[in-house]
């Protein structure tokens, strides 16, 4: 089963082109990477398949839930850690958290990452740290099929991005799927299909 | 239109500016600042002119301190309206399609904004009202409460449209306090309008409906239904030019 396909997308801005006739998949119980150098597209290719730019050719398919961490951490500093996860749980959709256990969710992603005391806290309090936890955790209150992670060791603390690959390998084993786009691969042996960005196109390393 | 996405984002937008301590002080503190310092710098000398939106011919006379206090009240309120109203818009603009990509309709985010700042212009024409009855009462208190509302409304719209248009916060400021300067500062004001020439285009800015209410009400028996609806269309071309931008910069490409 494909929670992501990509098919000849190309992109290019005014005369520059990005990328050309980009196509790979995601298949179910899988960890992708894609990498490169600053500046080849990766950051192009990330938004075309969470949908904020169109590519100019080609097309995506991608699974309705999917959860995406983004590099920068995007919370609303002034409301607390339960609060956020309240507002993204409504954005996401009663859908995902109608069972009891899904609705229990939260609160154990909280405790899963060492962080379910500051839940009544506001997040302009928290450490740096804490709140890429909490960056991490909102991609995941609805057990995404596929996860997709942008420039992960940029935007995770060693702690947090360690238990994240203790959480992506049981969430494998349950048949999700990982994406990772990075400048930088540091572990090579947790990933099952390694790209990169060369010359606007798609190589599998 | 879902509403419970709504009421969510409305309470949590809610409850993220009222936390925000410096604006509940600016809104409180900023309209009794404005008038003290009328109070302080005007006389009970009576002077005339002429009320925009009813014969032209029709001059009266008021004394300084109560036209000078009604037309604070207009400025004080439409200049706040707009500054929250860019505050709610241009921050957190990023967090906001984040919530966009999980699910949720820039319609749904917007509006809960534009429902808030309702409920903010509510409670400053209260508040405004309020006090201006410590140093006068106008004829007819309700309509004047009405005209700030409507300004509030109009100038409100107006931040919401340069919030969605422009990214800088120092750009947008810098927008409305140009407009609300040159407009209801200015080319309302009663004296300066007596004399002016080329009426039309004083009439044709935006505060010229919502002062004309509150001008009217306060010192006449006349009717302010025509300014009402002024007010009302004004505001609504702001209004809706604001959402399409907005749901058109916050949209998302992929189907759903």
């Amino acid at each position: 089963m494909k929670f992501l396909e990509v098919n000849h997308v190309s992109k290019s801005f005014r005369s520059t082109k990005v990328l050309e006739d980009v196509s790979f998949s995601v298949n179910n119980g899988c960890i992708v990477a894609i990498t490169g150098e600053n500046g080849v597209g990766k950051s192009t290719l990330l938004n075309m398949i969470i949908g904020l730019i169109k590519p100019d050719r080609g097309s995506i398919e991608i699974v309705d839930n999917f959860g995406f961490c983004p590099q920068d951490i995007l919370l609303f500093p002034q409301l607390t850690v339960n609060e956020n996860i309240d507002y993204f749980r409504t954005a996401y959709g009663e859908k995902f958290f109608e069972s009891k256990k899904q609705q229990q969710r939260p609160d154990e992603l909280l405790k899963e990452f060492n962080f379910f005391a500051y839940k009544d806290k506001k997040v302009n309090i928290l450490s740096g740290g804490t709140k890429q936890k909490l960056n991490l955790v909102i991609s995941l209150l609805h057990n995404p099929d596929l996860m997709i992670l942008d420039e992960p060791y940029a935007s995770l603390d060693w702690e947090t991005y360690l238990k994240f690959w203790e959480y992506a390998a049981e969430r494998k084993k349950e048949g999700k799927s990982v994406l990772i786009v990075s400048h930088f691969i540091y572990d090579q042996s947790m990933i099952d299909t390694l790209y990169s960005i060369k010359n606007h196109q798609l190589v599998c390393v | 239109m879902r509403l419970n996405y709504l009421l969510k984002c409305l309470q949590l937008t809610a409850k993220s500016l009222l936390r925000n301590r410096i604006i509940l002080v600016l809104l409180l503190v900023i309209p009794a600042t404005f008038f003290m310092v009328t109070s302080y710098t005007t006389t009970n000398m009576p002077i005339l002119f002429r009320l925009a939106s009813i014969a032209e011919k029709t001059v009266v006379s008021i004394p300084q301190r109560e036209m000078a206090l009604i037309f604070i009240s207009l400025t004080v309120t439409g200049l706040l309206s707009s500054f929250v109203s860019l505050v709610l818009i241009q921050n957190q603009t990023t967090e906001h399609r984040r919530l966009i990509l999980c699910g949720y309709k820039a319609f749904e985010i917007i509006l809960s904004k534009f429902i808030l700042l309702l409920l903010i212009i509510l409670f400053i024409s209260v508040y405004i009202s309020m006090i201006i009855q410590f140093f006068f009462n106008p004829q007819h208190i309700l309509s004047v409460t009405l005209g700030f509302l409507l300004i509030g409304f109009v100038y409100g719209s107006y931040g919401m449209l340069i919030g969605t248009i422009l990214k800088g916060e120092l750009e947008g400021v810098l927008f409305i306090v140009l407009l609300a300067n040159l407009d209801v500062s200015w080319l309302q004001n009663p004296i300066f309008y007596t004399a002016a020439p080329h009426k039309m285009f004083i009439r044709s800015l935006p505060s010229y409906f919502p002062s004309q209410v509150s001008l009217v009400s306060a010192f006449s028996e006349e009717s302010t239904a025509h300014s009402v609806w002024g007010s009302i269309v004004y505001g609504l071309i702001f209004l809706t030019i604001a959402f399409v931008i907005y749901a058109w910069r916050m949209r998302i490409v992929r189907s759903r």
